[in-house]
C-alpha cells in the first residue's frame, strides 16, 4: 500500500522536471550569472576577462547613492505603473461586476469581451508611434482640435510636459491591459461557487452587496495573481516609453528597464552596472511582492487549504483502497 | 545527496543535448539559406587567383549594414562582375532604437562563420569601429591591398581618411562626402532678398551666426521662418566645433556646442523657426512649405536633397538652390570596414578586398563612386557627392530639383570644413541627451545652468562618463 | 401594491443602469477598434496623406504601398513562417509543460509539492530584465544565435501560466476521473494526455491566446538573437522599415504592421469562443 502511493507521488516530481530543468538552464543560470557580473568589472563589448571588484558592492553603491538617473527611473516606473494600474483594475472590476451581474444581463457580452482584449494584440511600436503623431507638435490632430475648440491660440507642445507624457504612457499601458485583467477576473468569478450567490439572493442582497461581500473576497488569489503579474510587467515597461518619446521629456518616462538596457547596450557596455541594476530591481520586486502577499493573506483560505488537504488525503486513501 | 547529483548530471546532459541539437539546426538552416551551397569555410584558393575563378565553390560574404544602400551596391557589383562566384549575404539592422550597434558588436565578438565580413558604420558611431572599443576587429586596408598611394590618387577627402585611421593604420573609408550647405527656397529668396542667386544669398545668411540672425529677422518680417527647427542648425554646429564631446576620457562641452543652447533659445524666443524636431512629420511638412510659417531653408549635405527633401516634397522641385552655409560643417556618411578574420581566408579576402576597393578608391567610370555621383546606379538614380575628388572633378552635379544648379560647385568646397577630429564613439547617445536638455531650456522648463548640469549628470549616470 | 412599486422603480433603475453600462462598453469598444482602423486605413494611404493627418476613410494606395514593401526586402512569407514557428513553438511549450506542472501540483501529493508551488510563485517575481544580460551572454557563448530555440525553450518554465493552470485545475478537475482512469489501467502520463488535457481545453485556449500574442509581438529578444535575414520575424522586418532614415514610407510601414496583425486576428477569432465563454478559475471547491 505504501509503496503504491510513493510510486504515484514520484510522478509529481517527474512531471515537474521539464519545468525545473528549463528554469535552471534558461532562468536560474542566467540570473546567477547576471548577479555575479554585478560584482565584477565586466564592461566593454569584447571583454573576455573580468574580475571581481576590490569592493564587490561598488556597482550597487554607485547606483543607489550616486546615480540620479537610476533613482529617477525607479520613480518614473512606479509613477507610471500606479497611474496605469489603479484605473486598469478599477475598470476591469467594474466590467467584471457588470458582466457577471445576474440581473443586469448585458447583451453582446461576448463581443465586448473580444473587443476589450484586442488592444493587447497590437504591437507596442504601432501604438507608441500612433500616439506620438496624435500629439504631434506644432501640427497634429490633438493640436488642431484644441485650436478648433478655441482652447488654445498657439500650438501646444504637449509632449514637453512631463505629466502629459507620463499620462499618455500610462494610458497606453492601461488601455492595452484592462481587457486582459478583466478576462482573468471574470474567470475568477466563474469559479466562485454559484450557491453562494443563490443564497445571497434569497437573503435579498443587491448586486453591489453581492459583489463586495461574495465576489471580492473570493477573488483574493486571483487579485494577487493580477497584482503580481502586472507589477512584474510594470517593472519591465520598456518598449512603449522607448518608442513613444525615448524616455523624454527630460527623462519623465525613462523607466528602470530602459536604464538597464542603456547601461548594457548603449555607450560603454557597462554590463556590470546593468547587472547590478537588474539585481536591485529583483530585490524591489521581491520586497513588494512580500508586502502584497502579506496584505492579501487570507486566513480563511489557509483554513480551507488545510481542509482541502484533509479531503485529498482521504481521497487518496480511497483511491488506493479501490485499487 | 545522491539525488542532487543525479539531478545535476541530468541537467548537464540535457543542456549538452540541447546545445548539440541547437547547433545542428543552425547548420541545417544556414545550408538551406544559401541555395544549398556549401557554406563551410574551407578555402578554395588553390587553383584560382584573384578569387574570381568561376569553377570553385561559391563564396559567401556576410555584409552588415544599417540601410539597404550597400546591399544595393553589391547587386551592381555582381552585375559588373558576372563571372564572380560570390554571394553577398546582407544583414540590415536599422539604427533606430539603437539596435544596430549591439547586434554588430556581438556578432563581431562571437566570430565564427556567421560573423560579418564587411560591415558599415555611420558617422555617429564610426569611431567606435575605427579607433574605439571595437577597432581591433577591423582589418587594415593595407592588408587588403589598398595602399596609401591608391587613396592619394583617388583624392579622397581628408576627414574621411582621418576618421578611418587608427595610429596611422587605415581601417575604413567612406564613399560619400558629406560636406554641408544651406539649401533654400528660390521663391522665398526672391521675395525677401530680391534675388535667388546663390552667391548673393551666401552673403545674406553668413558668414557667421550674426549675419544668419539678421537674415532671420528679415525673413520674419515677411512671415517666413529661416529654418524648420533647432535640429537644423545643430548639425552645422556639431560638426564645426573644434573638439568632440570627450577629451581625455572626460565629458567636454566645446564652446561652439555650448553656444547652441543660446542660439536655439534665440531662434525660439524670436519665432524664427517652426519649432519642429528633425526626422518628424512636422519637419517633413516644412519641406513642403505646409508648416505654420513657410520655411526658407535647411542645412544639409547632398544626400538631404536627394533622399529627404526630394522624396518628401517632390512638388517643390526646381524651387531650391544650395549655397555656402554661415558655418562650414559636414553631416553623416557611411564608412566601410572589413573583419580581420577575412585575412585568414585567401579566397574571401580577395573578394572583400576587391569589393571595398571598388567602393572606396576606384575612380574609373565603372567605379562605384562615379556611378554614385552621376546617378547611374539605377534608372532613376539620384546624384550625390562622393569622397574622391578625382571622381567629383569629372562628374556633373546639375539637378533639375535645384533649378539646374550644379550642386557640386557648392558641396565640393564644403568638404574642406569637414573634420574628423571632433567625433567620439558615443556621439549618438550624447547628442540625444544634449538636445533633449537644450529643448527643456528653450521651452522654459528649466534654467540654462540647470539644463547643462542635468546634461552632465545624465551622461555620467547613463554612459559612465564623468565631466571634467 | 407596495411590492410592485418597488419592482417598478427597480426595473427603471435597472434600465438606467443598463443604458449606462452599454454607453461605457460601446465607448470602450470604439476605443479598442480605433487604432486598428487607423492602422488598416493608413495601409491604403500614401505617405504624404498620412503625414497630413489622421483619416478614417481608406484611400487608394494599397498596391503602391505593397510594391514599396516588397521592394524593401520585406518578405511577408518568410516573416510569417518564422514568426509562426517561434510563436507556435513558444505557445506549445508554455501551455503543455505548464499544464503538466500544474497537474503535478494538483493531483500528486509528493514531498516537495508545497515548497515547489511557493517556489513557482516566487520565481514569478523575477523580471525578465534581471536575467537578460546573463541570458544574452550565455546564448552567444553556446552559439545559439540565429536559432529559434532560445526564443522557444525558455517558455517551458512559465511560472505565471502554471499558476493560472493550477487555479483552473483546482476547480475543474474531479479526482474521481483520475481514479477511474487508473482503474482502467491507464498510465499516469497517458491519463494526463488523453483525459486531463481535454478537460483543460478552455484554459489552454485562453492562455494560448495570451502567450501567442505576446510571443508574436515580441521584438527585443528576436532582434538581438536573430541576425540572419532568413530568420527574421515579422516585427523585426517592420522595425527595419522604420530604420530607413532618409525617408520613412509610412504607408508601407502601416501595411507591414497590418500584415503582421492579420494572422493574429485569424487565430484570435478562431479561439475567441473560449474568450466569450470564459474559463472558471476555482480556488474553492464544492
Amino acid at each position: 500500500m505504501r509503496r503504491r502511493s510513493i510510486s504515484y507521488s514520484r510522478y509529481g516530481f517527474l512531471f515537474c522536471l521539464p519545468f525545473i530543468l528549463a528554469f535552471l538552464v534558461f532562468s536560474l543560470y542566467p540570473i546567477l550569472y547576471t548577479a555575479f557580473i554585478g560584482f565584477t568589472d565586466l564592461k566593454g563589448v569584447a571583454t573576455k576577462e573580468f574580475h571581481v571588484l576590490d569592493d564587490p558592492f561598488e556597482n550597487f553603491k554607485n547606483l543607489l547613492f550616486d546615480n540620479d538617473l537610476f533613482r529617477n527611473s525607479l520613480l518614473n516606473t512606479a509613477i507610471i505603473w500606479i497611474i496605469n494600474f489603479i484605473p486598469q483594475l478599477g475598470i476591469a472590476l467594474l466590467l467584471t461586476a457588470w458582466f457577471t451581474n445576474r440581473r443586469l444581463k448585458i447583451r453582446g457580452q461576448g463581443g465586448f469581451k473580444i473587443l476589450f482584449y484586442m488592444p493587447n494584440m497590437i504591437t507596442a511600436g504601432t501604438i507608441a508611434v500612433l500616439f506620438s503623431s496624435l500629439f504631434a507638435y506644432p501640427m497634429g490632430p490633438v493640436n488642431s482640435l484644441y485650436q478648433m475648440l478655441g482652447w488654445s491660440d498657439e500650438p501646444i507642445n504637449f509632449l514637453l510636459d512631463k505629466w502629459t507624457a507620463r499620462g499618455i504612457v500610462s494610458f497606453i499601458q492601461y488601455w492595452m491591459w484592462y481587457g486582459h485583467t478583466m478576462l482573468i477576473l471574470i474567470a475568477g468569478v466563474m469559479g466562485i461557487n454559484p450557491t453562494l450567490y443563490e443564497a445571497a439572493e434569497i437573503d435579498g442582497a443587491n448586486g453591489w452587496q453581492q459583489f463586495t461581500k461574495i465576489t471580492l473576497p473570493s477573488l483574493r488569489t486571483i487579485m494577487l495573481y493580477i497584482l503580481i503579474t502586472s507589477m512584474i510587467g510594470g517593472l519591465q515597461m520598456f518598449d512603449i516609453p522607448l518608442l513613444f518619446q525615448n524616455g523624454g521629456p527630460d527623462n519623465a518616462t525613462y523607466t528602470a528597464s530602459m536604464f538597464i538596457y542603456a547601461q548594457a547596450f548603449k555607450g560603454q557596455y557597462l554590463y556590470n552596472r546593468a547587472a547590478a541594476a537588474s539585481m536591485i530591481l529583483f530585490v524591489i520586486a521581491a520586497v513588494l511582492s512580500a508586502i502584497l502577499f502579506y496584505l492579501l493573506r487570507d486566513r480563511d483560505a489557509a483554513r480551507l487549504k488545510r481542509e482541502e488537504r484533509r479531503i485529498r488525503k482521504a481521497a487518496a486513501k480511497g483511491g488506493v483502497m479501490n485499487a | 545527496m545522491k539525488r542532487t547529483l543525479a539531478l545535476i548530471t541530468a541537467i548537464i546532459m540535457l543542456a549538452s543535448l540541447l546545445a548539440a541539437c541547437g547547433g545542428g539546426k543552425k547548420e541545417n538552416n544556414a545550408g538551406s539559406g544559401s541555395n544549398g551551397g556549401n557554406t563551410s569555410t574551407t578555402t578554395n584558393s588553390g587553383g584560382s587567383s584573384g578569387g574570381s575563378g568561376g569553377s570553385g565553390e561559391k563564396i559567401t560574404i556576410n555584409l552588415w549594414s544599417f540601410t539597404d544602400e550597400i546591399p544595393k551596391m553589391t547587386e551592381k557589383y555582381l552585375e559588373l562582375n558576372p563571372d564572380l562566384n560570390v554571394e553577398f549575404n546582407s544583414t540590415i539592422i536599422s539604427t533606430t532604437d539603437n539596435a544596430y550597434q549591439p547586434a554588430l558588436d556581438q556578432a563581431l565578438a562571437a566570430g565564427g562563420k556567421d560573423a560579418p565580413d564587411i560591415y558599415a558604420a555611420e558617422a555617429a558611431f564610426v569611431l567606435k569601429y575605427t579607433q574605439g572599443d571595437m577597432s581591433d576587429f577591423a582589418a587594415g586596408y593595407a592588408d587588403l591591398g589598398i595602399t596609401e598611394d591608391m587613396v592619394k590618387e583617388a583624392g579622397i577627402a581628408e576627414y574621411t581618411i582621418d576618421i578611418g585611421t587608427k595610429d596611422g593604420e587605415l581601417k575604413a573609408l567612406g564613399y560619400q562626402a558629406t560636406g554641408g550647405a544651406f539649401i533654400y527656397r528660390r521663391s522665398i529668396a526672391q521675395d525677401v532678398f530680391g534675388t535667388d542667386d546663390p552667391n548673393a544669398i551666401k552673403n545674406e545668411i553668413g558668414p557667421g551666426w550674426d549675419k544668419f540672425f539678421e537674415a532671420a529677422e528679415k525673413l520674419k518680417q515677411k512671415g517666413y521662418a529661416i529654418v524648420s527647427g533647432d535640429g537644423d542648425i545643430w548639425h552645422s554646429i556639431e560638426n564645426s566645433s573644434d573638439k568632440g564631446w570627450i577629451v581625455d576620457g572626460k565629458l567636454y562641452i566645446d564652446p561652439k556646442r555650448e553656444e547652441f543652447i543660446d542660439l536655439s533659445k534665440r531662434l525660439k524666443d524670436n519665432g524664427y523657426h517652426n519649432d519642429t524636431q528633425d526626422w518628424t512629420e512636422a519637419w517633413y511638412a516644412d519641406m513642403r512649405g505646409e508648416g505654420p510659417k513657410p520655411v526658407f531653408g535647411f542645412f544639409g549635405p547632398a544626400w538631404l536633397i536627394n533622399y529627404v527633401i526630394g522624396q518628401h516634397a517632390p512638388d517643390t522641385a526646381g524651387d531650391w538652390a544650395v549655397t555656402e552655409p554661415p558655418v562650414g560643417f559636414f553631416w553623416g556618411g557611411t564608412w566601410v570596414l572589413a573583419n580581420k578574420e577575412v585575412l585568414k581566408d585567401e579566397a574571401k579576402k580577395q573578394v572583400v578586398a576587391d569589393f571595398i576597393r571598388w567602393v572606396t578608391v576606384d575612380t574609373s567610370d565603372n567605379g562605384l563612386q562615379y556611378l554614385w555621383a552621376n546617378g547611374l546606379m539605377n534608372e532613376n538614380g539620384t546624384k550625390d557627392t562622393v569622397a574622391s575628388s578625382v571622381v567629383m572633378a569629372k562628374s556633373n552635379g546639375e539637378l533639375d530639383f535645384l533649378g539646374g544648379q550644379n550642386m557640386f560647385d557648392v558641396f565640393v568646397p564644403a568638404n574642406q570644413f569637414a573634420s574628423g577630429k571632433n567625433l567620439t564613439q558615443y556621439d549618438q547617445s550624447i547628442n540625444d541627451i544634449w538636445r533633449a536638455q537644450v529643448r527643456e531650456y528653450t521651452a522654459g522648463n528649466k534654467s540654462r545652468d540647470q539644463a547643462i548640469a542635468d546634461f552632465k549628470n545624465q551622461v555620467r549616470d547613463e554612459l559612465g562618463i564623468d565631466s571634467e | 401594491m407596495h411590492n410592485t412599486a418597488v419592482k417598478k422603480t427597480n426595473s427603471f433603475a435597472l434600465r438606467l443602469n443598463r443604458t449606462f453600462v452599454y454607453i461605457v462598453c460601446v465607448f470602450l469598444a470604439l476605443l479598442s477598434i480605433m487604432p486598428f482602423w487607423i492602422m488598416f486605413v493608413n495601409a491604403t494611404r500614401s505617405t504624404p496623406e498620412i503625414q497630413s493627418g489622421i483619416s478614417l476613410l481608406p484611400s487608394g494606395h494599397l498596391m503602391r504601398n505593397l510594391e514599396v514593401l516588397v521592394g524593401k526586402s520585406f518578405d511577408p512569407i518568410t516573416g510569417f513562417i518564422n514568426s509562426f514557428t517561434v510563436s507556435a513553438g513558444t505557445t506549445i511549450c508554455a501551455i503543455y509543460f505548464s499544464s503538466l506542472t500544474a497537474y503535478a501540483l494538483v493531483v500528486y501529493n509528493w514531498r516537495f509539492r508545497q515548497p515547489f508551488f511557493t517556489f513557482i510563485v516566487l520565481i514569478m517575481l523575477i523580471p525578465a530584465q534581471a536575467s537578460a544580460v546573463g541570458f544574452y551572454q550565455f546564448m552567444y557563448k553556446i552559439g545559439w544565435t540565429n536559432s529559434f530555440l532560445p526564443l522557444i525553450l525558455p517558455a517551458i518554465a512559465s511560472p505565471a501560466i502554471v499558476f493560472f493552470m493550477r487555479q483552473y485545475l483546482l476547480g475543474a478537475l474531479h479526482y474521481e476521473i483520475v481514479e477511474s482512469a487508473r482503474v482502467d489501467g491507464s498510465g499516469e502520463f497517458a491519463t494526463f494526455n488523453r483525459i486531463i488535457l481535454p478537460i483543460m481545453a478552455p484554459a489552454l485556449a485562453t492562455q494560448s491566446i495570451f502567450v501567442f500574442v505576446g510571443s508574436w509581438n515580441n521584438l527585443f529578444m528576436p532582434l538581438i538573437l536573430l541576425t540572419q535575414k532568413e530568420k527574421y520575424t515579422l516585427p523585426i522586418m517592420v522595425n527595419l522599415l522604420r530604420g530607413d532614415i532618409y525617408k520613412t514610407e509610412y504607408g508601407s510601414i502601416y501595411l507591414g504592421l497590418s500584415l503582421t496583425a492579420l494572422p493574429l486576428f485569424v487565430i484570435y477569432f478562431l479561439l475567441s469562443r473560449y474568450i466569450i465563454e470564459g474559463v472558471a478559475l476555482g480556488s474553492v471547491k464544492e
